[in-house]
Order: structure tokens, then sequence, then C-alpha cells
């Protein structure tokens, strides 16, 4: 290769590992359809832009210690048929970060494993690992255009593992946004933040905060018909990401016992 | 003279010889020490880069000798050899910065910009029909966690990190310079003493600030600010570095 056609270094912000080309939609796609988290349909806003109906319930809390993420456990078609009863909506992208997913299946699992390698790379690269502040600007950066609608949690790094706790809000617009409390994305966050809003406490630790998340997704299955099945709890700190399934049977407005399984 | 084993290996830059050298890139730290020398020193409380500028005639203007450049509000780039292929790298330098901000938020640190501009350097030692850059840099900033930090590339792409380091011509008796100075640096004022002390060993007489540049990075303020001709004529003045000639004029 002539070094003088060397392509610009990408100024959107993007950055391909596995070199330019590789689309990052559609890859992992078959037939061309896509398998949703509780079904996806798109309508065109007024302003032309692409709004996206994300089947699913996902919160986010933020605690003096970390990070708590929960989702609901349901896959469904078009959020009329129940397509998987066990999904994990939570994944790992950073030694002390994760995302929740709502949208796209495909689109979203295509986008965590980027955010994975990206992560990865920067840490190999620097030996040191990636600040929320960095990680949450390459996310959003990497998001824009998809159908997805993700929140990220994560804690920054210090060398004794008690770094700064962050909650990002992000759009496929590639929009950042920062909550100090809590957030909650997908059809059931009507609901989601009407529990968070009456349940979340400003003072909260990780441990008190994670009933309060688990009510808050469990308020969203009672009603929302795309969200249900059990419960997704993950703790971020700065020792890592630890995922806990649970089920649905706990009373509602008691996730402590909602029964970890 | 060459022999001609030599000369069969100096044409292409993606041959080695025999012996496992590169001469296309050896000949482009030859055209480094043809240029005028450069200078960075690492205090405690910032970094400090200086250059001595050639001047072809009077009637040309001095700022038009660019030897240190702003990479970035915390970043610093000196060069020495070809001035223009270090232009093309300092442009290198600058974008790169920015696409970190965009990408990440966050402003780049200095040895993650010298090994970006050091990959691109290497390209060049290894692709058909280019050249390597016949130049050094010394780039110089200060990190996010206020540390600073000195670096130095050179036409093979390798990074070197230094405490105070210099390039260009008679490089050798600007580094001996350095190497008795180093020790009692406290401030980035006594950076620029011995800086200035280094350049002036490399030149037969004493300085003339005309053609000279300079610049500091605070560690405190993480800051690149650059010299003005005048302050460094009174640094000169001051350390008694100023050549007479030029005294006498004033």
């Amino acid at each position: 290769m002539n070094p003088n056609e060397r392509p610009e270094p990408g100024l959107d912000g993007s950055l391909d590992p596995f070199g330019s080309g590789a689309g990052r939609r559609g890859e992992f796609s078959v037939d061309g359809s896509s398998v949703e988290a509780g079904g996806l349909e798109t309508a065109a806003g007024s302003d032309g832009a692409v709004e996206y109906s994300t089947g699913t319930t996902t919160v986010g809390l933020v605690a003096a210690d970390g990070v708590v993420l929960a989702t609901d456990r349901r896959a469904s078609l078009g959020g009329r048929f129940v397509s998987n009863k066990d999904v994990v909506k939570v994944e790992q992208v950073h030694p002390t970060a994760a995302i929740t997913i709502a949208g796209s299946v495909g689109a979203a699992q295509a986008y965590a494993k980027q955010l994975r390698v990206e992560a990865d790379l920067y840490e190999n690269r620097r030996d040191r690992r990636m600040s929320m502040e960095a990680l949450s600007s390459l996310a959003s950066g990497l998001l824009r255009g998809l159908p997805v609608s993700p929140l990220l949690g994560g804690v920054d790094p210090a060398a004794d593992g008690a770094g700064e706790p962050h909650l990002y809000q992000l759009d496929g617009a590639g929009g950042r946004i920062e909550e100090s409390a809590f957030a909650a994305t997908g059809s059931g966050m009507t609901v989601a933040t009407g529990a968070l809003e009456r349940e979340y406490d400003t003072d909260t630790d990780i441990e008190t905060a994670v009933p309060t998340a688990v009510d808050a997704v469990l308020a969203a299955s009672e009603r929302d018909t795309a969200s249900g099945n059990g419960v997704v709890v993950a703790r971020v700190t700065g020792d890592g990401v630890e995922t806990e399934r649970r089920d649905g049977t706990g009373a509602l407005m008691n996730g402590a016992n909602g029964g970890a399984r | 003279m060459q022999n001609s084993q030599q000369q069969a290996y100096d044409r292409g830059i993606t041959i080695f010889s025999p012996d496992g050298r590169l001469y296309q890139v050896e000949y482009a730290r030859e055209a480094v020490k043809r240029g005028t020398a450069a200078v960075g020193i690492r205090t405690p409380e910032g970094v400090v880069l200086a250059a001595d500028g050639r001047l072809r005639s009077e009637l040309q203007v001095a700022a038009s000798v660019e030897k240190i450049h702003k990479a970035d509000d915390h970043l610093g780039v000196a060069t020495a050899g070809h001035a223009a292929d270090a232009r093309k790298l300092v442009d290198v330098a600058r974008r790169r910065a920015q696409v970190e901000k965009l990408r990440y938020g966050e402003a780049i640190d200095t040895e993650t910009l010298t090994k970006a501009i050091t990959d691109n350097i290497q390209e060049f030692t290894q692709t058909g029909g280019a050249r390597p850059f016949g130049c050094a840099l010394l780039i110089a900033g200060v990190d996010e966690d206020g540390e600073p930090r000195l670096f130095e590339t050179d036409p093979s792409g390798t990074p070197y990190e230094w405490k105070a380091v210099a390039v260009g011509g008679n490089q050798r008796e600007a580094q001996d310079t350095l190497e008795e100075g180093y020790d009692d640096l406290g401030t980035v004022d006594d950076g620029l003493r011995l800086a200035f002390e280094a350049l002036a060993a490399t030149v037969d007489g004493d300085l003339t600030p005309e053609g000279m540049s300079a610049a500091t990075i605070d560690a405190e303020t993480a800051t690149y600010e650059a010299l003005e001709r005048e302050e460094i004529g009174d640094h000169l003045e001051e350390h008694d570095l100023l050549d007479e000639g030029d005294a006498d004029e004033e």
C-alpha cells in the first residue's frame, strides 16, 4: 500500500479494528430479518428520525459503591409472541462496566462485542483501562444509527478499586446523557421509572439498590406485555461485573425476597 | 566513496543489506544531523523545548523558521532535520490529538501520541516507493495525571523516552551538556537555562535570539506556552549566553 493513499484517521469517532467495510449491522443475520428483544417496530418521527419501540425493560441505578443494572428476561417477536424466556440483556463491555440491551438483539450483540474489543485494545495498547468518560464517549459514537437504546453503567478505574460510579443513557442518534440517580429504557420504562421515582434513595449502596432495581423491573413486567419472565441483576463495582438471574415468582415490591435462583 | 555492494542495497528503502541494515533509514538519520539542534528537558515542574534555527539572510522573517509547534493545549513538538517532512508529522500529531477527543472525550497522553506518530513513520520504512522521514521529533507534554513527559522519534519510527535529549546538528555536544547539568534542575526556568546552554554548545559562538525558539508546558496548568523572542533574549543575557556582537547592537 502506498502510504500516500492511506485513509485519514476516522474523524467520526469510529475505530474499526477489523478494517473498513465490515458493517456494524446485519453481520449475524442469516435471512436479513432480525430477532428482537421484545420486538422492534420502526416509525419515522416528525423530524424524519427513525424511532424504535423496544419491547423490554432495563433499569440502571447509581449507588455509592457502584452501579446496579437490571433487565427482564423476555424476548418477543413484535411484543406479541414470547420467543425466549431466559435472555440475559446485560453484557459486560469493560472490566468494570456493562450495558443493558433494548432494541434489535443482533445489532445490540454486535455492538457489545465491538465495545469489548475496543476496550481491550485500548487497555493493551496503553497499559491502563479506559475511564468511563472515554468508554461512554466511544460508546455513544459507535451507537450512531443503530436501533439500540442501551444504558451504560461502570466504575472508573482506580488503584484501590473504589473509583467513581457512572451511569449513562445512550441513544441511536449518538446522544449521551449521564444520570446521577437512575434511568430506565425499553417499552416498560414508564412503569419502571414510576417505581424508581418512589423507591430510589440517593444515599443507597449497591446492596440496597439491588432490590429497588428488581422491584422496578417486576413492576414493569406486571403491566408491559413485552417484559417479563424474571429479572437479571448485575452489580457493577470496582472489582468487576457480577450477573445474577432471578425468577419472576417473587412478590412484587419485595425484590429482596424475589428468590435468587 | 560507496562500495558496489552497498550501492545495490540503498536503492530501495524496503531492501535490507546482507548485514541487516537499511541504508535509506541511516541516510535519513544523516539528514537529521544536517539540521540545527533541538533540545527537550523534563523538570519536576514542566517540560521545556528549545531549538536553534538558521536564517539564510538578515532579510528573512525570523518567525518563518518554525522549529517548535503546538500540537494541542498540553503538547508541543520540536523538530530537527527536513523542515517539510517535520511539518507533515506535526500535522499527523495535531490530527491524532483531535481524533482522541472525538473518540474518547479525553486529551491524548504524550506516549500514545508519540506511538501514533512513530507508527506512521515506520510505515514509510517498509513501503515500496516511499522514502523515510528525514527528521527527528521531540514530543513534550503533560499528561492527565500532571506528569511531564518527553519523547523522541527517529527516522526508523522508534519511540524513545528521555529526561533530557538533544537532536540535530552537533547533537553530541548538546547531549554532553545536558548530562552534566541535568541533576540540579528544579524549575522550568532551570530547564530553560540548561536548554540554552546545550544549544550554545552546538554552535561555535554564543547564541542570538533571531531564529531561536522555545516553549514550555507547565505541569500545573498543562498548557503549552511559546516564549517571545524578547524573553529568549532576556534568558540568554541573564545566563551570559548572548552573542557579544548582538549585545553591542542593542
